[in-house]
């Protein structure tokens, strides 16, 4: 894990690289780099990509995408062989202007998360095919998991602009 | 020939669950298939971050309706991982005995499913009944029959009652008794093999690049199964085998869920073997009402019947999560796999290879 943690700092610049525990592994890395440090990591044997996160920095007015990504392993011998980790890339971007460039070319099922951090953060991956919705119904002012988006108030605003049934028998 | 658009669920015999799919077809074949998730969006990730962190039990179980019990797993897992809580012995080996049990009852329901779907009826209402005798077990462990909230941050609710592990036994062996039966009237039927032969096919490298987990890639030949690469609970503390199958198509995907069940039972009569018979289940938390974890963020991961099943979870210090992301196997499954493997299919197939894949849509929409 080591060897990894300095391969990756000789060839990229600005990397954080911490190791917690035994198995994983959590790298900080400009957002412009992601591309390559996926592709990079994939080459290197990391080909499952198990999750793509965001949370919602609201005090430090950005937004972290947290990429995860391991190692498939084939047979008993690559249990003992590979390092058994899962490595978390983690960039931040501006929540003023939420772009970020695209992994689908490096991970195919990365397009349905992208999509989904799109409905329901607002962020915008350039050069992703399909940017529509995926679980919503309705438009919303503000994305719906972002901090500042609150449900209670929502529904609030939202159901209580239903008129009761009594009120619409009366209206009759 | 004209190309039309059909709308494929979520009112159709074929279709399990709320989901569905928009389908562009040319005759029989389909051309080009787009999932339409969305039916049973609750936000549920969302409301967790209003909930204190015992709270959210009740939340997460809902996440899957068919399996709760691997869900309320990794939500403690990750609890227990931002507070380094340690796990009793005892409590680890019912914690697997337990998801064990899950993983037979969400297979049998799978199973019924799929027989059903395809008009095997038969061997359906047998999955049906077999999988009533494990809520028998769970009811009697937990007070729900498909709900259970047992397991919590340090352990489980509760120890097994007098004689609970005997009884499991007895209810295994009815089931593994019937087992000769399945295959002469399901998995080794010849009309079976010929509906399910070289459907829905998926080589090594494109489930690979595709995102696959469990047994949709256990099918391809790989042995990729978190319970061996990250050993959690006591999986660590018996022996048990990896079942896979070569072919990648839809039967090699039910073969290999009818290998995995028999495994499972199998490790269940080996974990109570060697299950310590006295020892607390459980550790002891602080007070739910008054409990703050300490910041940070954790990645964990389990295998649950449809996959590896992930948690991201940010804790900001204070009672509540700041934010909880659940990595749910059906979700590749559903939207990439499905979506690429329908492609050149016929209509009549699009339940059949659903199903083999397990695309639960709860899971999917969360």
């Amino acid at each position: 894990m080591k060897a990894l943690k300095k391969e990756i700092q000789s060839s990229f610049d600005n990397v954080l690289i911490n190791i917690i525990d035994k198995d994983r592994m959590v790298i900080n890395i400009d957002k412009n780099g992601i591309v390559s440090l996926l592709s990079y990591l994939k080459n290197m044997g990391y080909e499952h990509l198990a999750l793509i996160s965001c949370v919602d920095f609201i005090e430090d007015n950005e937004f972290g995408l947290v990429y995860i990504v391991s190692a498939y392993m084939e047979n008993d011998q690559e249990y003992q062989k590979k390092e058994k980790r899962n490595i978390i890339v983690k960039t931040r971007i501006s929540r003023d202007k939420p772009h970020c460039i695209t992994v689908i070319n490096i991970f195919e099922n990365a397009e349905p998360y992208e999509r989904e951090l799109h409905e329901l953060f607002g962020i915008y991956f350039d050069g992703h095919p399909r940017l529509t919705p995926l679980f919503l119904e309705l438009e919303y002012k503000i994305p719906p998991f972002r901090k500042d988006f609150d449900t209670r108030k929502f529904v609030k605003g939202f159901f209580d602009k239903i008129p009761l049934v009594e009120e619409r028998k009366g209206k009759k | 020939m004209r190309e039309l658009e059909l709308y494929f669920g979520p009112q159709h015999l074929g279709m399990v669950g709320n989901f569905s799919i928009t389908l562009k077809v040319e005759g029989d074949r389909i051309v080009k298939a787009d999932a339409n998730p969305g039916y049973l969006h609750r936000g549920f990730e969302k409301l967790m971050e209003y909930r204190t962190w015992m709270q959210n039990f009740p939340l997460v179980c809902r996440i899957n309706v068919v399996e709760p019990d691997h869900i309320e797993l990794i939500y403690s897992m990750g609890v227990e991982k931002l507070a380094s809580i340690e796990v009793p012995l005892r409590g680890q080996f019912i914690r697997s005995i337990y998801c064990e049990l899950a993983r037979v009852g969400s297979h049998l329901f799978g199973l019924w499913a799929y027989a059903n779907m395809l008009g095997f009826d038969t061997a359906a209402q047998w999955a049906m009944y077999h999988r009533d005798l494990v809520l028998d077990l769970f009811e009697e462990l937990t007070g729900g029959r498909v709900y259970h909230i047992y397991i919590r941050p340090g352990g489980v609710r509760r120890d097994f009652p007098n004689g609970f592990e005997d009884r499991i036994i007895h209810t295994l062996h009815t089931i593994g008794s019937k087992v000769p039966d399945y295959n002469a009237t399901f998995f080794e039927n010849r009309i079976f093999e010929k509906r399910a032969k070289g459907v829905g096919k998926l080589n090594r490298e494109q489930a690979k690049r595709m995102g696959a987990v469990g047994h949709a890639i256990r099918a391809t030949g790989m042995k990729y199964d978190i319970r061996k690469i990250e050993p959690y609970a006591a999986y660590d503390q018996v022996e048990w085998e990896v079942p896979t199958r070569e072919d990648g198509d839809v039967y090699a995907r039910l073969l290999t869920i009818r290998d995995e069940m028999i495994e499972s039972v199998h490790m269940i009569f080996k974990l109570i073997d060697k299950m310590p018979r006295k020892g607390a289940v459980c550790t002891k938390t602080p007070n739910p009402f008054k409990w703050n974890i300490p910041a940070g963020d954790t990645y964990v991961r389990c295998e649950s019947s449809r996959g590896e099943l992930g948690l991201y979870l940010v804790s900001d210090g204070g009672d509540k999560p700041y934010r909880v992301h659940f990595r749910t196997p059906s979700y590749s499954h559903g939207l990439t796999i499905l979506e690429k493997a329908l492609v050149g299919e016929s209509i009549a197939d699009v339940g059949n290879i659903m199903i083999s894949l397990y695309v639960v849509a709860p899971e999917i929409d969360r």
